[in-house]
Formats: structure tokens, C-alpha cells, sequence
């Protein structure tokens, strides 16, 4: 007995030596797609050739269900080193429950704000403290196939008007109008934020995520108003309820559908073949000169409980720089959040440019509101789309959800 | 003497000691664990316990969420009940007999319980595709077009496709259960009331249905226990998102693991077990009937 003992005690020793050795860095990735895995791969490559001392292990989860899991590994004692993550409330939730660890230190003596523009500050710190480390950003519009719009002789509708004349046309060449992977419901989430902002304006629709506005108010029923009202003259994509997102962008590279209200992102799933073949457009305006854009932008943050944080800030260190940002963007065409990466081409200049011209940035409903909140509305709107004559039983419902919710 | 009783009364706990153990870790102490977790606040895990009392049951009673998951199970342990049983015990009495292929037909019919939910889950998503799906497509074939519906995305079908998958497979279970008991029904019996001139509708009325009743109990009890628990299909082919279909082991899920409400969450849990165990006193206190009349 005693021999097994000695035995068993030997190699635990061996095994913590070993570990404590081996210096690991672990990051867990929400980025599944192939181009952003691949792309993102390169960089671990590249910082694993500047460091060989640290071993780094990625683990890579799907977008939906890493978002399920986050909370249990920031809870978790055995949480990964880095973990990708939202800017803005979805990151400072976390913070204000004491489950992330501060990163002032990677940026000292105010390096933050010599490498990334000050909006990005206050999206990143939570009570006077950095916490998340910005990547990238990049926006949300209205993308559109260029071969039918150019078929139909079809031009970029500006106005609500000019955007419903468009959807007839398509629907009366046989083509849906709109597509909408509605089976992942955020895709509905971005009808909310352009709908709500184009007829109410951008600090409205930031008052209503915060939960301060009523869903029954009657600024937000005309809102819904006109999503329920162009679902009825069917101009969403039919059977959008079963699709993903990525199905329906299928539907739009395929010319079965004009237009798709999505983020650049799009692109990293369109074939090569058809990558030119589509183009975006700002959300069309409903009766205000101003406008708002959704720019959500993506980074890391280092748990409170992870074990090796040293490796994890170099690593920050490194993601933050000029060179680092733009091997990043370069290859997906997002946007920097290092202010001294060049646009990485035309498209992003335009995006940008759109973004600059904005009364209103934000994140996106579901990084803007709370978790739950964001999920039932939602949930709601998909509803709406599919039954736009129960709309107001619809926000009735889901406004004893809002008081509930943020009462908390 | 008074030695050896005490020792027969101590061996059996010796070897329970054990299983009990483990039982307890892994059953009771959760159990109870989260009853007092549905007594909390939510966000128990991060901020730490606050009792509110009962404000989580509340909540679920005046919740129209959870009378839609409360009603969906109805449905569910309806034709969970109502179905496979009386289909599989038909299809049990079919392959009772001895014909060609009889072996090959209970293999093809057997299959379908052999694979795990998800696998058969993902497969029927694909089935009820609205546009690409083998049903559709079908009744497109068959020129009854204004039945294709948007099976797994329409609120109105969705809970009924997702049982029809479940029913789907639950009758080769009850069919095999009801097999393995028909071979045991003696001939000699079923001979006696021929000979007696009762014709087939009263052999089978009097003789052979009172021969499966111990595995009609069974089937019952654990076809209405996997109808309280249908969460895997549910999981599987609506991704969560489709409150229509909402189960309450799946509105369960969602309140703690997506909303991190794990009060909530815990309080859907007690009610659910409060049903399950409900059938299962009735089950084993049956069994235990029966047991202690050999």
C-alpha cells in the first residue's frame, strides 16, 4: 500500500512540475467561421514565434453556445487565461460582478488613448478601470445583390418610400425582397436597432435598451408598425423562421433575395465568386436627416480566476498593436480598433465614412441591453414578422417582461 | 445468537453503504440543493444567496411562459400515453408470428431506437424543412401544396412536429417490451379459451390483455416519465430559440444557463419533479403491490 502511495505522490509531483513548467496560455474563441478561425490562427502563430516559452491552446466554440457558456467559465476556478468578448454593457455585466481582471497595466502611462480612438475608452473600462482589450469593429447595413439590382434596373433607395417601391419591384420579379435568417433571431435584433433609430432617432432607441421607454410607448409601436406592416405585404423572405443566418445569406449570393440587412461579416461567408457581386447600402432613412449605426465591436478580456494572467496580458500587449490589428482586419476588411491601422480597403472607407457621419453609434441591441431583455425582444420581433396582426398583444407582452427585468 | 442476528441485520447495509453513498452525493443532496436554490434570488452563484422566499413560484404561476411549457408536457404525455402504446402493442402482436421477413421487419421497425435524440433530432429538422425538407417536398409531389406548412418555424405545428419525432420513436420501445412478454403468454392458455369457443376479439380481450398488464403499467409509467422529460428533441431541433415549443425541462435550461436566473430556473425544476415524482409513487408503490403478492 504504502508503495502505491509513494508511487501515486511521485508522479502528482511530476505532473504539477510539469504543468507549472509548461507555461500555457489558454484562449477560448467564440470566433467559428472559417476566415476569422484561420485568420485569428495566424496571430497565435505569430506570438508563438515571438514567445516559444508559452504554449498557447485555443479553444474554439460556436458564437451561440460560447455565449451560454461564458458565464460559467468566468465563475469557473479552472477559467482560460483569455476569452473573446463584446465591448460596452456585455463586458462591464461582467465587470461589475468582479469576474474580470483589470488590464491597466498592459497600457501604462495612457498608451491606451495614443493607440485607440477615446470613444473605444469608454466601451472598454468599467468604473475608471480598462477590462477588455479592443480588436475590431465593423458595421451593420443593408447589403444588397448587385446582379439584381442591375437586372431590374433597380437604384440604392434612400428614403422609406424609395426602400418599399424597391421591395414591389422585387417582389413582382419573383424575388424576395428581404432576406432574414430569423431561426437565429438576432438577425432580427438589426431590424430593431436601424427600424427604431431611422423613425425615433439613435438616443431614443439608446433610452429604450437602457429600459427607460416603455415597448408599448407609441414612438415604439410605429416602429414596429412599419416592420409588421412590410411582413404583411411580404416582403420578408417566406419560411425565414427556418433558416440560419448564414442559409439566408445563401438566398441573397444565390439572387433568390435582393437585399439583407446584416454586418460586414457577411462577407466572410460569401463564396470568392460572388464576394464582389455584393455591395451594402445605408439603412434607407424614415423621415429624419440624422441617423444611427450599429458598430459592434469585438476584442478580449482576461478572467478574474485565470491561471496564467502574466502570458495573457503579453498576449493583450500583443493583439493591441498597430501591426497585430492589421493582420487581424487586413484579411476580413473590418476596421482596426488601433487608430494607427490603415483602412484596409474601399469598402471600409465607405463603412467608416458612414459610421462618421452618424448622430448615433451602438452596439447592437443584444450587446446593448441586457441579456435576457435582448433575447425576449427578439424573440418578439421574429413573432411580429411571422404574425404581424397580434403586434400589439405582442409588445403588451413583452413590456411586463421590460418592468420585470430591469427591476432587478 | 444475538451476535448472528446482528450481523444479518448488518450485512445488507454493509453492502448498500456504497450505492447509498453515491446516491445520496449525486441524488438527494442536488435534489435538495435546488429547492433551496429556487428560494433564492437569481444570480445565486455569483452574488450569493438571498432568500426571497417563495417570490420565484409566484412568479411561475402568473408566468405565461410557463403555462405554455406546463401545457406543451400535457400534450406531450398525451399522445406519449395515447400512441405508442396501443400502436406498439398492435405492431407487437404483428411480429408475434411466425411469417417470412418477420425478423428483418422488427429489425427496420427497431432502428429508430437505437439512435441517440440528437442524431434523429438533426435528421427530422432536415425532414421538415420548409423548402428543401423530404415532407414538403412530398406533399408538393402529391399536389397538396396548401398542406406544406413551415413545420418547425410556425408557432401553430411546431410542439406537434417535435412530439410526432418523439412518438416516432418511442413505439419500437413499447413494441419490444410488449414482444418480450407475448412470448412468455403460454399456448396452452390462449388454446383453452379456443377450445372454450371464444373468438379471436375475446382470446385477446380476456386472456392475452390481462397477461400484459404488469408491462402495460411499465410502458404507461415510463412512456409519461419520457414525456415529462422530452428536452433533447426540443433542444436538438428548435435550437431553444422557438418559445412556442417550450417544454418545461427546456424553459429550465434557458432561465438558469442563458439568463443565469438560477433561482427561476430551480423553481421550474422542483415543479417538474414534483410531477414526475407524483407517477412515480404510483409506479413503485404498484410494483411494490405486486411484488409483495407473490
Amino acid at each position: 500500500m504504502k508503495k502505491y502511495l509513494a508511487v501515486i505522490a511521485a508522479c502528482s509531483i511530476a505532473a504539477t512540475a510539469f504543468a507549472s513548467g509548461s507555461n500555457e496560455l489558454v484562449i477560448n474563441s467564440y470566433m467559428s467561421d472559417q476566415a476569422p478561425k484561420e485568420t485569428f490562427q495566424k496571430l497565435v502563430d505569430d506570438f508563438q514565434k515571438k514567445n516559444p516559452d508559452i504554449k498557447v491552446t485555443v479553444n474554439t466554440t460556436a458564437h451561440e453556445q460560447f455565449k451560454t457558456l461564458l458565464p460559467s467559465w468566468l465563475t469557473s476556478k479552472q477559467a482560460p487565461d483569455v476569452v473573446t468578448w463584446f465591448a460596452g454593457y456585455r463586458m462591464q455585466a461582467f465587470a461589475e460582478k468582479g469576474l474580470l481582471e483589470p488590464i491597466n497595466d498592459v497600457f501604462p502611462g495612457g498608451s491606451f488613448e495614443a493607440e485607440f480612438p477615446p470613444a473605444f475608452k469608454t466601451a472598454s473600462s468599467y468604473n475608471g478601470n480598462i477590462y477588455f482589450m479592443p480588436q475590431s469593429w465593423y458595421w451593420w447595413a443593408v447589403y444588397y445583390n448587385k446582379d439584381v439590382f442591375a437586372r431590374l434596373n433597380l437604384s440604392i433607395p434612400k428614403t422609406a418610400d424609395e426602400f418599399m417601391a424597391v421591395c414591389d419591384k422585387l417582389k413582382a420579379a419573383g424575388i424576395a425582397p428581404i432576406a432574414i435568417g430569423a431561426k437565429d433571431t438576432w438577425t432580427a435584433g438589426g431590424w430593431f436597432d436601424y427600424m427604431d433609430s431611422a423613425v425615433n432617432g439613435g438616443e431614443f432607441h439608446v433610452k429604450l435598451t437602457k429600459g427607460e421607454v416603455p415597448y408599448t410607448d407609441p414612438a415604439v409601436k410605429k416602429t414596429f408598425g412599419y416592420i409588421a406592416e412590410m411582413a404583411k405585404r411580404g416582403y420578408f423572405m417566406p419560411n425565414a423562421a427556418s433558416y440560419s443566418w448564414q442559409e439566408a445569406a445563401n438566398v441573397l449570393f444565390r439572387g433568390e433575395a435582393g437585399m439583407y440587412l446584416m454586418g460586414q461579416f457577411i462577407k466572410d461567408v460569401a463564396p470568392a465568386d460572388v464576394k464582389d457581386k455584393i455591395d451594402f447600402f445605408r439603412f434607407p432613412s424614415f423621415g429624419r436627416s440624422d441617423y444611427a449605426v450599429d458598430t459592434p465591436t469585438d476584442g478580449f478580456m482576461i478572467p478574474k480566476n485565470a491561471k496564467n494572467k502574466e502570458a495573457a496580458k503579453k498576449f493583450m500587449a500583443y493583439l493591441a498593436t498597430a501591426e497585430a490589428q492589421e493582420m487581424f482586419c487586413k484579411p476580413l476588411g473590418r476596421l482596426a480598433a488601433n487608430k494607427k491601422v490603415p483602412v484596409p480597403n474601399a469598402d471600409a472607407q465607405r463603412g467608416l465614412d458612414m459610421v462618421l457621419g452618424a448622430k448615433t453609434a451602438m452596439q447592437f441591441y443584444d450587446r446593448d441591453a441586457p441579456e435576457e431583455m435582448a433575447a425576449k425582444g427578439m424573440n418578439a420581433i421574429v413573432d411580429i414578422i411571422a404574425n404581424p396582426g397580434q403586434l400589439d398583444s405582442i409588445l403588451t407582452a413583452l413590456d411586463k417582461e421590460r418592468v420585470r427585468i430591469y427591476s432587478k | 445468537m444475538t451476535l448472528r442476528i446482528h450481523k444479518d441485520k448488518l450485512l445488507p447495509w454493509a453492502f448498500l453503504a456504497l450505492p447509498l453513498t453515491m446516491y445520496l452525493i449525486w441524488v438527494i443532496i442536488p435534489v435538495l440543493q435546488s429547492l433551496l436554490f429556487s428560494l433564492t434570488y437569481r444570480d445565486t452563484i455569483m452574488y450569493g444567496q438571498k432568500f426571497i422566499g417563495l417570490a420565484n413560484f409566484v412568479r411561475l404561476f402568473q408566468d405565461p411562459q410557463f403555462h405554455l411549457a406546463l401545457w406543451n408536457n400535457f400534450i406531450w404525455l398525451v399522445f406519449f400515453v395515447g400512441i405508442p402504446i396501443p400502436l406498439g402493442l398492435g405492431i407487437a402482436m404483428l411480429f408475434n408470428q411466425e411469417y417470412a421477413g418477420a425478423r428483418l421487419y422488427k429489425t427496420l421497425f427497431y432502428v429508430p431506437m437505437t439512435l441517440s435524440f440528437a442524431v434523429i433530432g438533426t435528421i427530422w429538422a432536415w425532414i421538415y424543412h420548409p423548402d428543401f425538407g423530404a415532407l414538403n417536398t412530398i406533399l408538393r409531389a402529391a399536389h397538396l401544396d396548401s398542406w406544406a406548412k413551415q413545420w418547425l418555424g410556425d408557432k401553430r405545428y411546431m410542439t406537434m412536429a417535435l412530439v410526432f419525432v418523439g412518438v416516432w420513436r418511442q413505439v419500437p420501445y413499447v413494441m419490444i417490451l410488449y414482444l418480450a412478454v407475448l412470448k412468455n403468454v403460454p399456448e396452452e392458455l390462449v388454446e383453452a379459451a379456443t377450445v372454450d369457443g371464444a373468438n379471436w376479439g375475446q382470446r385477446f380481450r380476456h386472456v392475452i390483455i390481462p397477461m400484459l398488464a404488469p408491462a402495460t403499467v411499465v410502458a404507461v409509467t415510463i412512456s409519461i416519465i419520457d414525456s415529462l422529460r422530452s428536452f433533447d428533441i426540443v433542444y436538438v431541433m428548435t435550437n431553444t430559440k422557438a418559445r412556442a415549443a417550450e417544454v418545461l425541462a427546456s424553459y429550465m435550461y434557458s432561465s438558469a444557463f442563458h439568463y443565469q436566473d438560477y433561482g427561476y430556473g430551480s423553481a421550474i425544476a422542483v415543479i417538474q419533479f414534483l410531477i414526475t415524482f407524483g407517477f412515480i409513487v404510483v409506479y413503485v408503490s404498484n410494483t411494490l403491490k405486486n411484488e409483495l403478492q407473490r
